[in-house]
């Protein structure tokens, strides 16, 4: 009966072609913009999260907490190289990496080439966390790191635009760096693989040129300085790096003779969670409003279902004349309008899909479209056309044969 | 087998309009025996739609008894009056009423659908043997609108049988057919007399009547005569419906 029941509302479909799509328009743009912008936001929490990975995730920094009173914080709260080093060897265990986390700027100069470049100072592991591509060169070593010398990895647009060439490997220049005029030897050009939307995100500078260079090129043995960053041990879980980063606390506070809570660690775990929380509820909020669109939709079927019963009026007395009951009648309805929403709502993911495949293609992400949102879409477009119908389809079974099958 | 199948005890049908109350059907007092061939006359608003309304279970009395094939109709909640209609009665209209988008086919199916007793394949098969019967074997696809009046009465006498019913209403079934096409129904109706069934034909023309074995006259809701036609119209004595109505008789 169910089979009939299908076959007969896809014929009457059928024989109103334009009409019913019409109708199903609500649909497929309802079901259409709440797929979309719910892929949308799970293609976005996908990008946050990939791009925190590319920070990694178990990057951490402590610091003394920035809330605190002016007045509070003391000289022993900023760190020295030392307590850097005693950290170090305290958690090396459970720590894959630790720096200070230094960075600045440099003048380059060839000839009448002059470029400001950004340096970051890292230390030799970097590369196994943050990898970049050695395009020629080689990555700084742990012994320059040791001896503090003036070498730097340079990208490859800086390398372009200084020496008109990626082949910059071995080239000299002089440069202040922290009140020392010194001379640079350039050891190595590189390339970051970033995506368009990643380059929007991060505000990276064109103008500017870009570098990496040991990190305690920035810090003399004397140095001070107010954050240590460190990654926990690759895989790592979440419950673990909670742990690592309270011993941590817990740690220093013994030596500076602090509160636990008196430190800040700012963790990508943590970021990564209210980044998350925050596009889920944008999510929410624009999918609810694009819901309104199916109510919309929904009225619609029930308007032209309307139509349609009061134009088969006739047929329905003749049915009922046959021997229809009156749930025959109503289940043929609510078939129909079942069917046409359903219809809609397959169309309507199905577009919504190939749009945000077609948009995210073009911004270099990877889609998230989440399994089953077919199945769900088009069940939950054929609850709106059921519930949209029932008006409609009672009104049908209600009709009085003798009057129905005198209707012209 | 009761040899009785349709039983009017003191029937009456009032219409309340509101304002006043109009007495369509005046304690009606009828028997109509299994088999028998029966005109339902009067002009209009003699009462005969009433009656026929009432006869094919559209409409219930407002009082008395409808007794069919044993049954108090009269009594009958709605929901139990559709599977009376499916089951115990074969309707022909004056305008056909077939479902013009589908197929004479499954047109014919409609009956059997409703009473959910034959598979798909056993519907079409018999579909298309009843189509067959009325001879319209080359036709069972084409759609209502792809055919003559008088095809389509046919269509629809097809469909009136689908689930063998006892009885045959017919409602002006030649009215809007010519004289041709007229002739041919009314021999299908003798057939399927012939073949057992029992058919009541509803109509205000005498030469249509005169096919019938006994012709009721209404007048004003009430039955005013009811005569026994000892000379019905002579027809070419068709067999097509030749054992279709199991324990069928010859009445005559």
């Amino acid at each position: 009966m169910l089979l009939e029941n299908m076959k007969m509302a896809l014929s009457s479909l059928r024989a109103n072609k334009l009409r019913s799509i019409l109708t199903m328009l609500g649909i497929i743009i309802g079901i259409g913009s709440v797929i979309s912008i719910v892929s949308i936001g799970d293609t976005m929490r996908k990008m946050f999260s990939d791009l925190y990975k590319n920070v990694g995730v178990t990057q951490a920094a402590i610091m003394i907490n920035p809330y605190m009173d002016q007045e509070e914080i003391r000289d022993s709260d900023f760190f020295t190289m030392d307590e850097l080093y005693k950290m170090k060897e305290v958690f090396g265990n459970r720590l894959d990496y630790v720096d200070n986390m230094s960075s600045g700027s440099i003048d380059i100069k060839n000839g009448l080439n002059r470029l400001k470049t950004n340096i970051e100072g890292v230390d030799s592991p970097y590369q196994k966390l943050q990898p970049v591509q050695i395009l020629n060169g080689r990555y700084i070593s742990a012994n320059d790191v040791e001896e503090r010398r003036a070498v730097i990895l340079i990208s490859e647009s800086t390398a372009l635009k200084l020496y008109g060439t990626v082949n910059a490997t071995g080239k000299h220049f002089r440069s202040d760096i922290m009140g020392e005029n010194r001379e640079f030897s350039i050891i190595g050009v590189y390339r970051k693989d970033i995506s368009p939307i990643q380059k929007l995100l991060m505000g990276s500078n064109d103008k500017n040129g870009e570098g990496i260079v040991p990190w305690t090129l920035f810090s003399p043995e004397s140095s001070e300085f107010s954050m240590i960053r460190y990654y926990g041990k690759t895989g790592m879980s979440e419950q673990e790096m909670k742990q690592l980063n309270t011993e941590i606390k817990a740690y220093f506070s013994k030596i500076k003779n602090r509160q636990p809570s008196d430190w800040y660690i700012s963790s990508i775990q943590d970021e990564m969670k209210q980044v998350d929380g925050v596009m889920g509820g944008i999510s929410a909020a624009v999918g609810g409003i694009a819901a309104i669109s199916l109510l919309v939709g929904g009225i619609g079927i029930m308007n032209i279902m309307l139509v349609s019963v009061t134009e088969r009026t006739r047929e329905i007395g003749i049915r009922k004349a046959l021997g229809a009951s009156t749930g025959d009648i109503l289940v043929q309805f609510l078939t129909e309008s079942a069917l046409l929403s359903a219809l809609g709502g397959l169309i309507g993911v199905l577009l919504a899909m190939g749009l945000v495949s077609l948009g995210a293609t073009a911004f270099g992400l990877s889609v998230v479209i989440r399994p089953g949102i077919i199945l769900v879409a088009v069940l939950f477009s054929a609850i709106v056309g059921i519930f949209f119908g029932i008006y409609p389809a009672n009104k049908a079974a209600k009709e009085d044969p003798i009057v129905a099958l005198r209707y012209e | 087998m009761e040899d009785t199948l349709i039983e009017l005890r003191n029937l009456v049908k009032i219409y309340d309009t509101g304002a006043v109350k109009v007495l369509g059907l005046n304690q009606i007092n009828l028997k109509i025996k299994r088999g028998e061939f029966v005109a339902i006359m009067g002009q209009s608003g003699s009462g005969k739609s009433t009656l026929m309304n009432i006869l094919g279970c559209l409409d219930k009395p407002s009082l008395g008894n409808y007794f069919l094939d044993g049954e108090d109709v009269a009594a009958m909640d709605p929901n139990t009056l559709n599977k009376v209609r499916n089951q115990k009665i074969g309707f022909v209209f004056q305008s056909f009423n077939l479902i013009s988008r589908m197929s004479a086919l499954k047109n014919v199916e409609i009956p059997m659908i409703y009473a959910h007793i034959r598979s798909q394949k056993q519907r079409s098969e018999r579909a298309a043997m009843l189509l067959e019967k009325v001879g319209l074997s080359g036709r069972i696809h084409h759609q209502p609108n792809e055919m003559s009046g008088g095809q389509r009465q046919r269509v629809a006498i097809a469909r009136a049988l689908a689930n063998e019913p006892p009885l045959i209403l017919a409602d002006e079934p030649t009215g809007n057919l010519d004289t041709a096409s007229s002739i041919e129904i009314m021999e299908m109706f003798s057939a399927l007399h012939k073949a057992g069934a029992t058919v009541v034909v509803v109509t205000h023309e005498e030469n249509i009547a005169a096919y019938t074995d006994r012709m009721l006259r209404f007048s004003d809701g009430k039955l005013i005569s009811d005569i026994k036609n000892e000379n019905p119209t002579p027809v070419r004595d068709l067999a097509i419906f030749e054992g279709m109505y199991r324990g069928g008789n010859h009445a005559s």
